[in-house]
């Protein structure tokens, strides 16, 4: 079902933060989130000392020899040509952790524009959400770089955030407070619902595809599925053995993938509640004696738009691209400190992200879905796993249909 | 499948470049042998014993989405360009499934 052969992530291009010499660059240097656009037009790049970036893609010609340093500058004037005039800067005054964008188009709202401009424009507007350090959220208007709103609600560090894939303009957030928050920027960012539940520090949060389920995983070692209709708890998803610090939704909203600090990523059936698998990341060279040993904890894990490979970044230093149905990864590059990663949304590239804000772009595994899987990616945004199992089809089939056949 | 009228070489025997494939609805769609070998079953089909009248006159029952899926998979298989999406409207997607399955495509 998969081409043959898969390479290697290879290196495509590297940006480094230019930093004057005076900031100490052992702190708060890191790139904890990075994010494509949902159209694949802008890259945000969180690179630490509370900036961050808005990049056009794909990337201008003078990014990709490597090594090349993308100082950041107003972008206002920039004769040198040494980065694009439609690059933009945002500074978020403070420690950006999560990020997110708005789907494109969004419906222009009116009363989100109305500060800033005295007439609604005839363009809809393309935003990004920034978590920041004590609990803020900051949201831009990407085109112009401007400062829309401020979110206020949380009490500590908003670590993870995610707009609904259906333009919406709902945002959930989630944040070490405990607490996820439902926002409406229609309505001026309302704060529309809080939810609690979680007893340690929430790492992050996802949205279903279809828009119906929202993930939330915590360092108490659980995983909560909400609904995103009630905003009632569905039920929690017990197996990781230490912090859940990622997770994902298939493209059809069928599988659901969270990534721990046990070294595991574990892969469930978010409509029944079963776990279908366990990914173990384990050492490539196991004649180290324990005292050398590094700990495979997960960073990130994250599903290919065609959901048929995953990647995941682990403090082993290494980044590995896993296919669905193989238990063992196909395929490692090498890369230190590693925090982040999520695929470009047309495929054929990751980027990562990484503790001395540096952000990578690797090539990620180019694949023709068979008709089966394209089929199976057709029903599954639509049907849930108790409707697979009601339809008149043979068992094999069913199998196929709810991702039990690996 | 534009339509327009063409003659072909002939589909007429086990060598012929084309082999047309027809739908359980009467439609008939002409397709290069090459491209109707992505599928396991078609293969197996044609090139199996000559016995069988499928292999004489290189006829298969099937749907125009599968041939679609075919002319896809030759193209965008190593090639560097843009793989576009292939949109399964959701009322054909389970027949077209079982279709997939039986060919093993």
């Amino acid at each position: 079902m998969l081409s043959p052969a898969p390479e290697e992530p290879l290196l495509l291009a590297e940006l480094k933060p230019g930093r004057p010499h005076q900031f100490d660059w052992k702190s708060s240097c890191e790139t904890w989130s990075v994010a494509f656009s949902p159209d694949g037009s802008w890259f945000a790049w969180s690179q630490g000392h509370c900036i961050v970036k808005l990049i056009p893609w794909p990337l201008e010609e003078q990014f990709i020899p490597k090594g090349f340093e993308a100082k950041s500058r107003s972008s206002k004037s920039d004769t040198k040509g040494r980065s694009s005039p439609k690059e933009k800067t945002l500074d978020c005054g403070q420690i950006v952790w999560g990020l997110a964008f708005s789907p494109w188009p969004s419906p222009p709202s009116r009363k989100l524009w109305a500060r800033h401009h005295p007439q609604v424009p005839d363009v809809s507007c393309l935003i990004l959400a920034t978590g920041l350090n004590d609990g803020q959220i900051k949201i831009w208007e990407v085109q112009t770089g401007l400062l829309l709103l401020n979110l206020s609600g949380h009490q500590d560090v908003v670590r993870d955030l995610s707009f609904t894939p259906s333009g919406s303009l709902i945002l959930v957030s989630a944040s070490r407070d405990k607490t996820l928050r439902i926002w409406d920027l229609n309505k001026h960012g309302k704060q529309i619902q809080v939810l609690s539940g979680h007893l340690q520090w929430v790492y992050c949060c996802s949205i279903s595809p279809d828009c119906s389920m929202l993930c939330s995983a915590a360092g108490e070692k659980s995983v909560f599925l909400w609904s995103m209709r009630s905003y009632t708890l569905i039920r929690k998803l017990e197996g990781h053995q230490s912090s859940v610090v990622s997770c994902d939704f298939s493209p059809d909203s069928a599988l659901l993938v969270t990534a721990s600090y046990d070294t595991n990523v574990i892969m469930w059936d978010p409509y029944t509640g079963e776990r279908l698998r366990s990914l173990h990341h384990t050492q490539l060279d196991p004649s180290m004696d324990d005292s050398d040993v590094h700990m495979s904890s997960l960073r990130s894990v994250c599903f290919s738009p065609e959901g048929l490979y995953l990647a995941t970044v682990a403090d082993d230093r290494l980044l590995r691209i896993w296919a669905l149905e193989l238990k063992a990864p196909i395929a490692f590059a090498p890369m230190t400190n590693g925090l982040c990663c999520t695929f470009f949304p047309h495929g054929g590239v990751i980027a990562t992200g990484t503790r001395d804000g540096h952000v990578q772009f690797w090539t990620a595994p180019r694949v023709l879905s068979s008709l089966k899987h394209l089929c199976r990616k057709a029903l599954r945004s639509f049907l849930t796993t108790y409707q697979v199992l009601a339809l008149p089809i043979p068992k094999k089939m069913k199998e196929f249909l709810t991702y039990r056949t690996f | 499948m534009d339509g327009e009228e063409k003659t072909y070489a002939g589909c007429e025997g086990p060598d012929d470049m084309y082999v047309k494939l027809i739908s359980s609805g009467g439609h008939e769609f002409i397709v290069k042998r090459e491209y109707a070998l992505t599928s396991g079953t078609i293969k197996a089909t044609l090139s199996g014993p000559s016995q069988f009248a499928e292999n004489k006159t290189n006829e298969v029952n099937f749907i125009s989405k599968v041939c679609m899926c075919f002319t896809c998979k030759v193209r965008y298989t190593n090639s560097s360009t843009k793989i576009p999406e292939f949109p399964i409207a959701p009322k054909i997607a389970l027949e077209l499934l079982m279709a997939a399955n039986f060919l093993d495509c």
